[in-house]
């Protein structure tokens, strides 16, 4: 038996409220990777704290390297050799990507100074080695939160490092950069490193993990090498329910009626070069594309949240001009937006106030905010969406990562009576909630909304979507419909016609 | 009175309440102690007297940083309105009824004017304020070097008037601040002091008037400075462009000492109240006890590391 990296046993911990680790027993050996599951709000974040000593347990012990520790601050389990990238990214967006790749271990030069040139080199090395092409002089709030990603990820190689913790890095990057992510784990894994893994993406634990651990309610509900569960035995586990059917059916008929949102050869940045797409009442419109295509930007257009340059929106037959959000959701849109820390929740205030914020009006009898009226609405949403919280007095930034997107749901689903946009729309959320998410979704659609759905998880778009535009650098590719479409078609029309352009421009290269 | 309730039952922040008060009740405790004449219904009285114009800018105060920003216009704001009420009142003493409205607008409109400038200007409130208040004062001392003017017996009278032994104006006082705990409780505007406090993006995102309510708070920043001046000018009988100076800095102690959060979002008026309730308490045992103003000023100082450095530990549990 190797012996493990960490070995964490009895792990307690309590919040006024809530036990988020309850007895935990959880061992990492090197040289091995160990997926984490578990729903929203199962305790995987904590633990995670723990093990990088953000937080100090209320019960148990842990050794880690054979010796007992607690550690005192992240900083200590750090110098120990425990990388962790947390579920929320750290950086600091004002500083470059070599600063924060470089953030605990500046080059210094022969006076004791910070050498720009050798940091710039050093984290150019780091990040080829991860294999991205990421400017090591671009601003951290420059980049698509895909590449922030990749930084934090490149942040863990620069150092020693025995053990490294991953709390849901694939939640918002896909493709091509999970597979960079994935080459780069095999290869620690093979240098002995004990790698802990946590993904909502099950096809994921499949394909990269050897042993996993299952919580449920903050204890322990399972564990073993991979190949001893199946999926439905995993997610039986998890749930504590067997799932039968993931997506609701589609619509029997196309929709019909006049388009509710017509957006004709939209252009902004230089992201957003020619895109023309359009939603009817009651349908679920999906946009796929790679990273990058432009996809996040078409929607902050259409919500007034970004300018545009050029094309038209029209909004139920008339131009949508007033360009800005308080517009926006007066005319019943909404829009959930893929970075919801710094994006639409309110961290420090309650779930109620969060729920409520775009529709303080709705609340307001006689001039004043109905308090009994939001709190009951802000507990419909909670039971809607099983948010995994005591009450609705609890602050946002305490929930975990998948139960703040389900506020966020809460939210928006209420406001949006004509146009829901959804950018990313289950991002860290659980599988069972998905499902529910799903439900509602549809719901939406058969009360006549609109639905427009960014997402880079193809079986989402195709399971749900009645039809799908499939965008590939600013420009709309191609449309698909939904019933028929599949993972291949998508993935064609969002890379082949970006090599048909980069031979267009090879072949006038060559002319010129 | 029932909405300060309803917030203490509701805010967060009762912890750190019950600290304040904690102290406050160590302070009385101490004060019978030390001197015998603490404790009597006449030192309080004229405890509640000083409090109003501390309370008032504190109240305007505690707006503003709730938003996320500072105000630190207020004291030349107070001196300057004394200063026009003192001597629009010397002139025409009949026209009381205009004299005070016409204070309260034009402060109002300049703290307005600061909220417009952080939004248009892109700049810092910090630097906006700060520039505002030079000006303000540059300006009152370019009319006036020398504290002058005179108020009416009417208007003296109304600032010692009593019923049941406690002064009118701290009555008055502490139903403003009723209101305004109602106000961002309760109603939309206030509440959106708080949305944009806590992160003015996502206020943006949820459809909120952000640019309305950032000049909304400043404006009541500069209404609660002008109310002051009016209690202040009251009160002394004269207009002082020198008398404000000091109240900035003193604004913003018992705003943080009551747990409002200076990076916006958290807190409310409560919380103010006791600040204001504790420090005034704290000064005036202190003048009983003869120890001189520049240990008044150090132990000020020590009050709000102490008192912030409190609430940010129990917030980090
Ligand atoms: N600082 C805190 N104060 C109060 N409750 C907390 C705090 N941190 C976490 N919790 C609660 O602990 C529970 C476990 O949270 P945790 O973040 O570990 O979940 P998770 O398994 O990582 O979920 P997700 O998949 O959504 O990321 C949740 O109910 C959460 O609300
Ligand atoms: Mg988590």
């Amino acid at each position: 038996m190797v012996t493990p990296v960490i070995e964490l046993s009895r792990i307690e911990k309590e919040y006024p409220g809530v036990k988020p680790l309850d007895r935990v027993d959880f061992a990492v050996r090197s040289g091995e990777i160990h997926a984490l599951l578990g729903e929203n709000g199962a305790g995987k974040s904590t633990l995670i704290r723990v093990m990088g000593g953000a937080i100090r347990p209320n019960g148990g012990s842990m050794t880690y390297l054979g010796k007992p520790v607690s550690w005192q601050s992240p900083k200590q389990a750090r110098a120990a050799g425990i990388h962790v990238i947390h579920q929320e990214l750290a950086l600091f967006p004002e500083l470059s990507v070599a600063e924060n790749i470089l953030v605990d271990a500046q080059p210094r030069n022969g006076l004791g100074l910070i050498s720009g040139r050798a940091r710039h080199a050093r984290a150019a090395e780091i990040l080829s080695q991860l294999g991205v092409k990421i400017s090591t002089h671009a601003k951290i709030d420059e980049l698509p939160l895909a590449d922030q990603q990749m930084v934090e990820i490149a942040k863990a190689l620069v150092g020693e490092v025995r053990l490294l913790v991953l709390d849901e890095p694939t939640a918002v990057i896909s493709g091509h950069e999970v597979d960079l992510l994935f080459d780069n784990m095999r290869r620690l894994k093979r240098e002995g490193v004990g790698i802990v893994y946590v993904s909502h993406r099950l096809e994921e634990i499949f394909e990269i993990a050897d042993r996993v651990t299952i919580l449920k309610d903050g204890q322990v509900a399972g564990n073993g090498p991979v190949g001893d569960l199946t999926r439905d035995e995993m997610i039986t586990k998890m749930v504590g329910r067997r799932l039968e059917q993931i997506y609701p059916p589609r619509r029997k008929a196309p929709a019909s009626g006049p388009d509710i949102l017509k957006v004709s050869n939209l252009r902004a940045g230089y992201r957003v070069r020619d895109v023309s797409l359009s939603v009817r009442p009651g349908e679920v419109v999906g946009i796929a594309g790679m990273v990058g295509s432009g996809r996040t930007e078409v929607a902050e257009v259409i919500f007034g949240k970004r300018d545009l340059d050029g094309g038209t929106i029209e909004f139920e037959g008339r131009p949508f001009d007033r360009r800005m959000p308080r517009e926006a959701i007066r005319n019943g849109l909404g829009f959930l937006t893929e970075n919801r820390k710094d994006e639409g929740l309110f961290l420090g205030l309650p779930i109620s106030a969060n729920v409520m914020a775009p529709d303080l009006a709705g609340v307001t009898r006689r001039g004043l905010i109905d308090r009994r009226g939001e709190r009951e609405i802000a507990l419909e949403q909670i039971r809607n969406f099983a948010v995994a919280a005591p009450s609705p007095e609890v602050k946002v930034g305490n929930l975990s990562g998948g139960n703040q997107q389900k506020v966020l749901f809460g939210r928006w689903s209420r406001i949006a009576r004509k146009l829901l946009i959804l950018d990313e729309p289950t991002r860290g959320v659980d599988i069972g909630a998905k499902v529910e998410i799903y439900r509602i979704v549809r719901n939406l659609a058969e009360q006549g909304v609109g639905i427009l759905m960014i997402s880079s998880e193809l079986p989402e778009i195709i399971g749900l979507s009645d039809r799908i535009f499939v965008m590939s650098q600013g420009h709309v590719a191609g449309e698909i419909d939904g019933a028929s479409a599949t993972e291949e078609a998508i993935i064609d029309l969002a890379v082949r016609s970006v090599d048909r352009r980069e031979s267009k421009a090879a072949r006038l290269e060559q002319v010129a | 009175m029932s909405a300060v309730v309803a917030e203490f039952r509701r805010n967060r922040l009762s912890l750190s309440y019950v600290i304040v008060v904690a102290l406050l009740i160590l302070l009385v405790v101490a004060g019978g102690f030390l001197s015998d004449r603490f404790l009597t219904w006449r030192n309080f009285g004229n405890l509640f007297q000083q409090l109003v114009v501390l309370g008032m800018v504190s109240l305007g105060q505690t707006f503003v940083v709730l938003l996320g920003g500072i105000d630190l216009a207020v004291g030349s704001l107070v001196s300057a309105s004394t200063v026009f009420i003192a001597h629009f009142l010397e002139w025409r003493p009949d026209l009381l009824w205009l004299a005070l409205p016409l204070a309260l607008i034009a402060a109002t409109t300049i703290g307005a004017l600061n909220g417009l400038l952080t939004i248009v200007l892109r700049v810092h409130p910090l630097i906006v304020t700060l520039g505002m208040s030079s000006i303000i004062f540059g300006g009152t001392l370019m009319y006036n070097k020398e504290p002058g003017g005179s108020v009416p017996r009417g208007l003296a009278d109304f600032s010692y008037a009593k019923l049941w032994g406690i002064p009118v104006t701290a009555i008055v006082l502490v139903a403003i601040f009723a209101l305004a705990g109602l106000w961002l409780q309760r109603s939309r505007s206030g509440r959106s002091i708080y949305f944009v406090g806590g992160d003015r993006e996502a206020a943006r995102l949820n459809g909120l008037p952000v640019s309305r309510i950032v000049v909304m708070a400043y404006a009541l920043s500069g209404l609660c400075a002008g109310l002051a001046a009016i209690f202040l000018t009251a009160r002394t009988g004269v207009g002082d462009p020198r008398i404000g100076t000091a109240l900035t800095l003193q604004s913003i102690t018992p705003v943080v000492v009551g747990g409002t959060v200076l990076a916006g979002g958290r807190g409310g008026v409560l919380g103010t109240l006791l600040g204001v309730l504790l420090v005034t308490m704290l000064n005036n045992l202190l003048n009983f006890l003869n120890v001189s103003s520049y240990y008044q000023w150090v132990i000020q100082g020590l009050i709000i590391i102490i008192a912030v450095s409190i609430h940010a530990t129990k917030r980090r549990q």
